[in-house]
């Protein structure tokens, strides 16, 4: 099992960032349904990060702790500033910001897997 | 109605506004900030982990790296900030990634025994999908087309007011640095 959460967290990054990239096609500006479905890859993040800190309290060790710690800060700042950045923009290059964002997202659940393969969480 | 009160799509201009005066980071700018942004942190946080933690291993390498997170944060500073004399700054920076990306990969691919461990720029950046190759040509290409018009804020209207035989801003119309210095 590859773990349901990260598998989840790549399925809504790719959805969103073919989302945003059709309403940059479309012309489009930042819009609420992005701005809720960065809140939903954020909290998706956040219980992912909740759950790789509750492997390494329960004595789980990767091959490169500081990068995995430099994974858990950087995972949940991905779609606040995405957010924040994209929404100073008045035109079709905020959503541009997002697609950006959810692939980030689903590209750092592969890095995450690399670092850490245990992770089956 | 199903939708929701709140106009989830409000459809943007046509063009990308120019509101905010001298700004590089509006419209396409918007993007390439983002993208910067990213890789400035990439690049830096890895950097410092592999010098932190394993600095014999492929010194190299690693140093090469801090380097590319340096002038990758220079240009998202410089692009964000978007003032005449950072737009030059940031040209340069792009020109030093370009120039490091070709280097640096042919140097990966010649000599990989230097090369234990990836950097950003090795094999061109494949290890990033060579979005590092493409970065700083679109940089390049956005900053050009910054220049080759009037600066956005930077008198805009003065420049039709004056007529078509006149640019008015020195500052943007030509190519600066005749003392550039070579990367590396």
């Amino acid at each position: 099992m590859n773990g349901a959460v990260p598998t989840t967290i790549i399925v809504a990054g790719l959805v969103l960032a073919g989302y945003a990239l059709l309403m940059t096609i479309r012309n489009r500006r930042m819009s609420v349904i992005l701005l809720g479905a960065l809140g939903v890859l954020e909290i998706l993040l956040l219980v992912e990060v909740g759950l790789i800190v509750a492997r390494l309290a329960s004595g789980g060790r990767p091959a490169s702790l500081p990068t995995l710690i430099g994974y858990l800060i950087a995972m949940p700042l991905v779609p606040l500033a995405a957010a924040f950045w994209g929404l100073l923009e008045r035109s079709r290059w905020g959503p541009a910001v997002i697609i950006v964002a959810g692939l980030v997202a689903a590209v750092l659940m592969v890095r995450l897997h690399q670092i850490w393969p245990v992770i089956h969480v | 109605m199903s939708e929701p009160t709140a106009s989830p799509e409000p459809t943007a201009s046509p063009e990308p506004t120019a509101s905010q005066p001298g700004s590089a980071r509006t419209g396409p700018g918007r993007l390439l900030v983002a993208i910067y942004a990213l890789f400035a942190l990439s690049a830096s946080a890895r950097a410092g982990v592999q010098i932190a933690t394993k600095f014999h291993h492929a010194p190299v390498a690693y140093l090469l790296s801090a380097f590319a997170g340096l002038v990758y944060i220079l240009a998202t500073v410089t692009l964000a900030v978007g003032t005449p004399t950072a737009r030059r700054i940031a040209v340069v920076s792009c020109s030093v990634e370009l120039a490091g990306v070709l280097a640096v990969g042919t140097w990966s691919l010649a000599d990989p025994a230097t090369f234990p461990d990836a950097t950003v720029w090795s094999g061109y950046g494949s290890g990033y999908g060579f979005v590092p190759l493409v970065l700083p040509v679109f940089g390049l290409l956005w900053l050009r087309r910054l220049t080759r018009r009037p600066g956005p804020g930077q008198g805009a209207e003065d420049a039709v007011a004056d007529g078509p035989a006149r640019v008015t801003s020195p500052a943007d119309g030509h190519n600066p640095n005749p003392h550039r210095t070579r990367p590396g």
